[in-house]
């Protein structure tokens, strides 16, 4: 059984390549091939498997649009109905389609781009080819496709289709002062999760640090934090409600970082500064090392913390991460206006 | 009775959006009336884009377009067809044109051979779209001492240069300078004209408002070439009428997204 099927897949798989490997027409690759066309839900690319004779016949499929029980399934097309393939042929494993006037009708952008889209994935879904040309009316399109130099063979579907990857994620959430620079890598990991933290409890998300559709969608929306009071130079705020410290430079918030206050109320709010600074502070009453501390009030300091949770557990203190407090101790000279919020009721 | 009432009622109300559309002051178009060959550049999609088949463009659409076939009717002819000229220095120099107008990017400060040169039909002045939070500028000397951002090499970045305390931001694309001004990185996005529209689409809920323009280039203008039956001051003549009655506004905003020319202009 499982031989058989092999033999299936490889006998598809030698159409397809002969079919890729010289120009032919239209006609010319005539036996049944399983692929993916590639359809819009929600507005996001979604493929759907096809059997059809050829590649020609997968292009149909896909001009055809969403069947009716895709289209139960919220699957929709922006190539417009009746669209039709005036020719197409393959040469050197690229795909030049031509396609009718009707290809172009309409001014949405998002919808010309994203029939494109589907025309692009759908071809380079079918094993071997390894791009594609349009053409409309024998013609090459200029500026009728957003996102789409149509003058040259097309390699990929535009990525502003697809949704956001890591690494956009994380230079958002740079961008906005959530995480630093530095840690824009495109790989998962500890600091991506304390900055979506810092940003889930900024906009009153539900403090998991996980990347989720919610905070992606947020991310969406986001603007720059601003700060809670107004007032010049350099200092620091801290926000007991959301749980984040801020670094702000004239009224502009450089840094937000995700920390934890004393449990029950223990961190006083009001104005202060930093009056004490030490690299690695010893508390006494709790006999525990407090390594970068920056002390504002009493005993009372922004320090590192090897648990530093989504909620106030400390005993007054202001932890926060290992990566983070050297950062805030650099920045929290000797004097720096340090404001403590409690800006919910 | 009154169902032939109704009837008429809802084909009278379907027919008003379309004919709001429609250039209704343009005189229709006399049998043998003179045909025009316009030039296209196809340079920017928002101005002007279509299918090239050979040198002729079909399909073309986009504010230029729509301007050119109006501005031909109110010459009392039509757009014949559409070529593609392929550099404006080029299109300029030729003394043998094959077209009657061209439009394509043309700069009002461009030197010219074998065409005239309308008044300019576009501004090419820079849009001012400020990050939100930041207080509305009132002039010039508001943004001397903010972030001023552009994308390298779009003509904006020139003005930026002009008119900001510390060198302004350049960066590498649109979508950069959009994320610059949302999270706040840059004051205020400086935008040529004919983008702000595109610029600032989809986005309002992130970016301040487009609090007006500063003076920069000439505008774009048409090239009419000599000896092609269509005299400069003619086309200077429909222009100025265009712009009277609101036309090239209405153009500006379907397919360039804002009127650039309705902004007041920041000094």
């Amino acid at each position: 059984m499982l031989n058989s099927r092999r033999v299936a897949r490889a006998s598809v798989l030698v159409i397809v390549l002969a079919a890729l490997a010289v120009c032919a027409p239209a006609g010319a690759s005539s036996g049944s091939l399983s692929s993916d066309v590639w359809f819009l839900q929600d507005g996001r690319p979604t493929a759907a498997a096809r059997s059809a004779p050829g590649i020609p016949g997968i292009v149909r499929a896909l001009l055809a649009g969403p069947n009716r029980k895709e289209r139960a399934q919220g699957l929709r097309t922006a190539i417009p109905t009746g669209t039709a393939i005036r020719d197409l042929r393959i040469s050197r494993q690229v795909v030049t389609v031509d396609l009718a006037a009707r290809f172009t009708s309409g001014r949405d952008a998002t919808s010309l781009q994203a029939r494109v889209g589907q025309l692009v994935r759908t071809l380079r879904d079918v094993p071997g080819v390894r791009g594609v040309r349009v053409r409309i009316e024998g013609g090459v399109p200029i500026g009728l496709f957003p996102g789409y130099d149509l003058r040259r063979i097309v390699r990929e579907a535009v990525p502003e289709e697809t949704a956001s990857g890591l690494r956009d994620v994380q230079e958002l959430l740079a961008a906005l002062g959530f995480m630093a620079p530095t840690g824009v890598t495109g790989q998962p990991g500890d600091e991506t999760s304390v900055a979506v933290l810092a940003f889930q409890k900024w906009s009153g998300l539900a403090r998991t640090g996980v990347l989720d559709a919610q905070v992606t969608s947020a991310l969406d929306r986001a603007t720059r934090p601003v700060p809670m009071l107004d007032r010049p130079g350099k200092r620091v705020e801290i926000l007991l409600g959301r749980q984040v410290a801020l670094e702000i430079v004239d009224n502009r918030v450089e840094r937000v970082f995700h920390i934890s206050s004393g449990a029950a109320g223990r961190t006083p709010s009001g104005a202060f500064h930093v009056y004490r600074k030490e690299r690695m502070s010893w508390s006494v009453p709790f006999s525990t090392w407090m390594p970068w501390a920056s002390y504002f009030t009493g005993g009372i300091a922004l320090h590192a913390y090897p648990s530093v949770p989504a909620y106030p557990a400390s005993h007054g203190c202001v932890r926060m991460m290992a990566r983070d407090a050297p950062l805030m101790y650099a920045f929290a000279t000797y004097g720096t206006p340090v404001d403590v919020v409690r800006e919910y009721a | 009775m009154s169902r032939l009432a109704a009837a008429l009622v809802v084909l009278a109300a379907l027919a008003l959006p379309a004919a709001g559309l429609a250039d209704d002051t343009t005189p229709p178009v006399a049998p043998g009336a003179p045909s025009l060959v316009v030039g296209l550049g196809l340079d920017d999609p928002a101005l002007q884009a279509g299918v090239l088949r050979g040198r002729e463009v079909i399909l073309a659409r986009g504010f230029e377009v729509e301007l050119a076939r109006i501005l031909a009717r109110r010459l009392g002819g039509r757009v014949e067809r559409f070529v593609h000229v392929s550099s404006p220095g080029r299109l300029l120099a030729s003394g043998a044109a094959d077209w009657q107008l061209a439009f394509a990017g043309i700069p009002g400060s461009s030197r010219t051979v074998g065409a005239d040169l309308s008044t300019p039909y576009l501004t090419t002045d820079v849009v001012v779209v400020v990050r939100r939070g930041l207080d509305r500028p009132r002039g010039l000397a508001d943004l001397r001492s903010a972030v001023l951002c552009a994308v390298r090499g779009d003509g904006a970045e020139a003005a930026a240069a002009l008119h900001a305390k510390r060198a302004p931001s350049l960066l590498p694309s649109a979508d950069r300078l959009l994320t610059a001004v949302r999270t706040g990185a840059c004051d205020a996005a400086l935008v040529p004209a004919d983008e702000a529209g595109r610029f600032v689409a989809g986005h309002k809920r992130v970016l301040g408002p487009v609090v007006g323009r500063i003076r920069h280039g000439k505008g774009l203008v048409v090239a009419v070439a000599r000896g092609g039956g269509l005299a400069a001051a003619d086309v200077d003549r429909q222009l100025a009428r265009l712009r009277h009655d609101g036309t090239l506004g209405r153009l500006a905003r379907t397919w360039l997204g804002l009127d650039p020319a309705a902004l007041p202009v920041l000094r």
